[in-house]
């Protein structure tokens, strides 16, 4: 049960993980979408889990915390993430989430994440957020099942958030929409990826439009 | 390098390949080979396993493109699987600018792109490719799979692009959001060389496409993602992005013959 309390703590969005100012590119889609709703959200709730997500964090978070202690391995998990994510705001987002991420469970005491802190000060690690979660879950004794399932609800509740926060979507279509990807998010824990797998994606749209809105001017969230 | 002009030092060009003799199409880049790959079977079939490999020495310039797009018919029977790789000596330039795959009902076609950059080497590499229903049913590809990686010379993986996409998923709003081709263009070289992303999405509009530039990982240079409502509109989008980056690179833009 200690399990699955700790995976229920890591995916809410009190946990300060820097999760909550991180909307993956669905601001941006929204800013320059008048007519998306609730259905749409819906829709790049599941783009982004199936063809981004699915291969891209959940590899990486599945590399890391299959590297128990390996720091090189952690390390190696993490570089290939940055060299896969060429949108350059998702991958200061992704990292600046790690850092975040870090330094709550730093000031809380979680075993082993004081040496992870040191690596990603020293330049060994790069500290994005999926290779952080992987190492940390896996330190808190979750299986992989549940640190995939943890970490890919507060991601896809992060996204929910920062929607309704924008005004565009409702309370209630906001957690319909989050609702209806729960089975994928099942799906997506219960097969864990392949051994070796790197990092991919295919998701132009959103790539798009979170390069273009990091220019613009007016901005709630930080993708 | 020869005679203060790239020169095509060696070649090996089996079936179905063809290409051109240099070109030297741009007064202020005398010494930038231009040359058109060419395809004498009609596209790309099932089962077909084609590489190309491509290696631009020190100090040379390169331009290499193809004649036209090229199609990858349908694939029930076996996927087909494209491989090229490119290497770029120190102080040496390649643009690489394929058209984009034109993907035909039940194409299943997985390609990859492996560049590597030596000290001080610069590129321009596209990579596209667009869905196309010669009935006009809107029949979609079967899949299609791209994998480009840019390593230094150390051999180290500094960009690794991997993605793949069912005919199927492309409905998605975040995907393609209703456009039918899509491509990247990624201009490595040094920061001060680069062009302006804004000013780069800002012809990509003019085009008739839309694209979204940023730092790509590992400072090497720009990575600028694009889409397009056709492979023909994405490819001419593609070539008029990279002559701008080629005349913030190398100070030439890349003139081509017609094809």
């Amino acid at each position: 049960m200690i399990a699955t309390l700790h995976a229920l703590w890591q995916a809410d969005s009190g946990f300060p993980s820097g999760s909550f100012a991180f909307s993956g590119g669905l601001e941006a889609f929204f800013a320059a979408a008048p007519q998306a709703d609730g259905t749409t959200l819906a829709a790049l709730l599941r783009d982004t889990l199936a063809q981004r997500w699915a291969n891209s964090e959940r590899v990486t978070l599945a590399a890391a915390y299959r590297a128990g202690t390996d720091l090189d391995a952690i390390a190696r998990a993490d570089a290939a993430l940055e060299a896969a994510t060429l949108v350059q705001p998702l991958r200061d987002g992704s990292r600046r989430n790690g850092a975040a991420f870090l330094a709550a469970h730093d000031r809380l005491g979680t075993q082993g994440v004081a040496r992870l802190r040191a690596a990603c000060r020293s330049g060994i690690c790069l500290g994005h957020l999926a290779a952080m979660q992987g190492a940390v879950f896996a330190a808190l004794g979750m299986d992989l099942a549940t640190a995939i399932a943890a970490a890919g609800y507060a991601g896809a509740a992060a996204m929910v958030t920062a929607v309704v926060r924008l005004g565009r979507v409702g309370a209630i279509e906001g957690q319909r929409a989050l609702a209806s990807v729960l089975p994928l998010l099942a799906d997506l824990a219960a097969a864990a990826p392949p051994h070796g797998a790197l990092p991919e994606g295919f998701l132009p749209m959103l790539d798009i439009a979170a390069a273009r809105h990091a220019r613009s001017a007016l901005r709630l969230f930080a993708t | 390098m020869a005679g203060g002009r790239t020169a095509l030092l060696h070649q090996y060009v089996p079936y179905p390949f063809h290409i051109t003799r240099p070109f030297y199409p741009n007064p202020p880049r005398p010494d930038l080979a231009a040359l058109y790959l060419q395809s004498a079977s009609g596209g790309v079939y099932a089962g077909d396993d084609l590489s190309l490999a491509l290696e631009v020495g020190q100090g040379a310039a390169a331009h290499v493109t193809t004649q036209s797009a090229t199609i990858v018919h349908a694939c029930e029977a076996a996927p087909a699987r494209l491989t090229t790789s490119a290497s770029v000596a120190a102080g040496g330039f390649l643009a690489y600018l394929p058209d984009p795959l034109v993907l035909f009902p039940a194409a299943d076609v997985a390609a990859t792109l492996d560049i590597t950059l030596h000290n001080g080497a610069r590129a321009i590499i596209a990579d596209a490719a667009a869905m196309h229903d010669p009935r006009g049913e809107g029949r979609a590809f079967a899949r299609f799979h791209g994998a480009i990686t840019v390593r230094d010379a150390s051999g180290a993986v500094r960009l690794s692009d991997r993605g793949g996409v069912d005919g199927a998923a492309l409905s998605g709003p975040g995907v393609l959001g209703g456009w039918r081709a899509w491509g990247l263009l990624l201009v490595l070289g040094p920061a001060n060389l680069l062009p302006d992303p804004a000013a780069l999405e800002a012809a990509a509009d003019a085009a008739g496409c839309f694209a979204g530039a940023s730092a790509a990982p590992g400072g090497l240079g720009l990575a600028v993602r694009l889409l397009g409502p056709d492979g023909g509109t994405l490819g001419r989008c593609i070539a008029a992005l990279a002559a701008d980056a080629a005349q913030a690179l190398t100070g030439c833009r890349l003139l081509a013959r017609g094809k």
